[in-house]
């Protein structure tokens, strides 16, 4: 990554977690080229680059969606320490899948070692409400015991999926302008990449 | 076998961690010294043991060039070096890191191994602690180098992403060999720079980004001697190479060409593959000695102590190149492509950058499951696999335009092949081949013979034509099953080593002479055994083939 100042957008990185099936793929590909796949087909790791307008100002975004098949566990697990925010999805029709989401959140948290790390808790296929789960009450509970957002979302009617990516994009952005910030106020130490131009005081 | 898979990581870490420690007290000549005293220690194997009675039939007796040899061989002069820790060395590598990385990366790269401390509370204890204790200590270049490992090693740390298994640094400096350096007068003779070959060497280690073409010829042939020199053993292995040497010295040249294809078809598969690079090579650029000056004579001179052995073998090995190495064509070598990079339109091109983004993106997953890797690879991995995201996604459109009715048709006459012969070395099923092939038979040939009433010259062709097909089908399925098989010893020799290990540390640790001469008994006959088990595989699989050839007539014929 280059160091120099301006030039290029600020890069987000987003890893996609969660069991499988949950509809991670759906939502990442809804997401970058705006279709829905019916027909499921696991995926090992997956990596997508978009360029967006986030509060008007140019960015990149990485979306890395790994696995929730077990099988490819260990490559998920390489990956996990370069994400900058993580979509923990669920689907709101598999209750497994819910209780999935806690073993994530403590993974995650063990490789970042960090409790504030820019992190959503998604419950998707709102769009089946008849085979719902998973009620709305019991999710957010939990997505405040954690102190994350919960959003519904549906890859399939598109409901939320935008919402989802760019409410995490301005955590990360928050974050690392908040790691800048005590970084000048230092000196020393919390160096993080300075993606974001630095504001003159 | 590959001694520093992460499992043997695993279950070493002891020994590793001594290797590093040692690293630290030699500085400039880690690699190798790690690499080989890593393969003493491991199994205790003693290089005295050059056996005689190796099982060459072909070939006549000892001669007196053994001890010569012994002498030669890199491994033996090294001695064994004290473990122990000096800050000093310490202090200066982190600040020649310091000095190629910027400040903040190292900052970056503490701030991680904070984090390393919470992640080995997971699954894989064991290794994450190796991990963390490696990241404060050293970085891939120490702890997986590349020259100065074994062949094999070497590849898997570094390889060459189009599926030809030699180190990436030979087939790059024979690549710039090739096309810059042919003409050079004094190729391979005259010497490099020695600190740039030193550099481009730690880079090479370092998994770095490396432009050879910034170099001048003398520079880039030293750093091909340099990787060979660094070898803990000669290409030709300590084992065989007295045998070369022998068949080297034979004066009929029939015998020797013949003796010497021998010896190179017995050689490991990966240091074959190195010589017929090597050789074909140098002798292409003897091909050249009217603008280079150099001799097929001139460069057996200049290079046999960079191949631990005499002129004469090299001489030897040049003159019989073409009878030795048929198959081998020096191909450039064109590296996975880089973001960014315009990727291939059609399915067999995108097929095959595919494969090749995999090999790079499994070979940075195996270093990332070993130690911390830089932040440029830790970028090259996002990088690669979003072109693998990218290929497959145009793969996949490709295909869904394509009409896929034919392919299904071969497929399925294919996987009747496969699964008669889906246990090759087991006569049973041999028999039962040859009963089932009167099944396959009526399908396949009652076309023909309705052609046959009509025309009879096309009704030939049709007939070799199907029977080339049947021996080709043959012979994929058979290729495919042998994978398989590779495959699964090669996941046994996984399982075994990892049941191996508890019981290694108190063998090593009894001083005791009778268990020292067991070990070498049992390691001379497993080395026979092995010889003896290889010449049975390759007769099994002669006879394989001549299966599948009368098989396919058999099923033509009638
Ligand atoms: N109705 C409905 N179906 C969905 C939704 N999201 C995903 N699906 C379906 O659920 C199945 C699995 O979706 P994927 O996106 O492949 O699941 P994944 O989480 O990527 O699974 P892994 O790659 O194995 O981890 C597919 O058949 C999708 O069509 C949704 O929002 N609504
Ligand atoms: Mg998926």
């Amino acid at each position: 990554m280059s160091k120099k100042p301006t030039a290029q957008p600020a890069l987000h990185k987003v890893i996609m977690v969660g069991s499988g099936g949950v509809g991670k793929s759906a939502l990442t590909l809804q997401f970058m080229y705006d279709e829905f796949v019916e027909d499921y087909e696991p995926t090992k790791a997956d990596s997508y680059r978009k360029k967006i307008l986030l509060d008007g100002e140019d960015v990149q975004i990485d979306i890395l969606d790994t696995a929730g098949q077990e099988d490819y566990a260990a490559i998920r697990d390489n990956y996990f320490r370069s994400g900058e925010g993580f979509l923990c999805i669920f689907s709101i029709t598999e209750d497994e899948s819910f209780q999935a989401t806690q073993e994530f959140r403590e993974q995650i948290l063990r490789v970042k070692n960090d409790e504030n790390i820019p992190f959503l808790l998604v419950g998707n296929k709102s769009d089946l409400e008849d085979r719902r789960k998973v009620s709305f009450q019991e999710a957010s509970e939990r997505a405040k015991q954690w102190g994350v957002p919960y959003v519904e979302t549906s890859a399939k009617t598109r409901e939320h999926v935008d919402k989802v990516f760019y409410d995490l994009m301005r955590e990360i952005r928050a974050r690392k302008m908040e790691e800048n910030k005590t970084n000048n106020g230092r000196g020393k130490d919390k160096s993080k990449k300075k993606k974001l131009k630095c504001t003159i005081l | 076998m590959d001694f520093d898979s992460p499992d043997v990581m695993k279950d070493f870490p002891g020994l590793y961690a001594s290797e590093l420690n040692k690293q630290c007290n030699n500085d400039s000549d880690y690699s190798d010294e790690n690499e080989k005293a890593m393969k003493k220690d491991l199994i205790g194997k003693r290089k005295e043991k050059k056996d005689k009675d190796k099982g060459y039939a072909a070939l006549e007796g000892e001669s007196s060039a053994d001890e010569n040899f012994k002498s030669r061989s890199p491994s033996k002069t090294k001695k064994a070096k004290s473990f122990k820790f000096s800050t000093k060395t310490k202090e200066k590598r982190d600040k020649s890191r310091e000095k190629e990385k910027d400040g903040d990366k190292k900052k970056d790269r503490d701030k991680k191994n904070d984090k390393k401390l919470d992640k080995e509370k997971g699954k894989n204890e064991k290794t994450k602690k190796l991990k963390q204790s490696l990241d404060e200590t050293a970085d891939i270049g120490d702890i997986l180098p590349i020259f100065g490992a074994s062949i094999e090693v070497a590849v898997e740390r570094s390889r060459c992403h189009d599926g030809v298994d030699i180190p990436l640094p030979v087939r790059e400096c024979i690549d710039y060999v090739e096309t810059i350096g042919i003409s050079f007068e004094s190729v391979y003779k005259i010497s490099g720079t020695k600190s740039k070959v030193l550099q481009i060497r730690k880079m090479y280690n370092q998994r770095g980004n490396i432009n050879l073409s910034d170099y001048d010829t003398p520079t880039i042939t030293s750093l091909l001697k340099t990787y060979l020199r660094d070898l803990p053993e000669p290409v030709f292995t300590n084992d065989l190479l007295i045998r070369f040497e022998e068949a080297g010295a034979i004066l009929n040249l029939n015998t020797r060409e013949k003796h010497l294809k021998i010896l190179v078809d017995n050689l490991p598969p990966y240091n074959k593959l190195l010589l017929a690079w090597l050789i074909t090579h140098l002798h292409n650029v003897s091909l050249n000695e009217k603008f280079n000056k150099m001799s097929k004579q001139n460069l057996s001179t200049a290079l046999n102590h960079t191949f631990h052995c005499s002129s004469r073998l090299l001489h030897a090995l040049l003159h019989h190149c073409p009878a030795l190495f048929p198959n081998t064509r020096i191909e450039r070598y064109v590296p996975p492509l880089e973001s960014g990079a315009k990727l291939p339109e059609h399915p067999v091109e995108i097929d095959r950058e595919l494969k090749k983004q995999e090999s790079l993106l499994t070979q940075i997953h195996k270093e990332m499951n070993v130690c911390c890797i830089s932040k440029q690879r830790e970028e090259l991995l996002w990088e690669v696999q979003r072109i693998i995201t990218q290929l497959k996604r145009k793969l996949k459109s490709a295909n869904k335009d394509k009409e896929v009715v034919e392919k299904v048709e071969v497929v399925e006459e294919k996987e009747e092949v496969k699964e008669e012969s889906q246990e090759p070395s087991d006569t049973h099923q041999k028999k039962q081949n040859l009963s089932s092939v009167p099944e396959c038979q009526c399908e396949d040939i009652s076309p023909v013979d309705i052609e046959e009433c009509d025309v009879n010259t096309e009704s030939v062709l049709d007939n070799t034509l199907a029977l080339l097909q049947l021996k080709n089908d043959g012979l994929h399925s058979l290729r495919d099953s042998l994978l398989k098989d590779i495959q699964e010893e090669r996941n046994q020799i996984l399982m075994l080593k990892s049941q191996l290990t508890p019981e290694m540390p108190p063998v090593m640790m009894i001083p005791n002479e009778n268990l020292d001469e067991v070990m070498d008994l049992f390691l001379k006959e497993n080395q026979i055994l092995q010889i003896k088990k290889i010449n049975l595989v390759r007769q099994i699989i002669e006879e394989q083939e001549m299966c599948i050839e009368l098989k396919a007539q058999i099923i033509s014929k009638s």
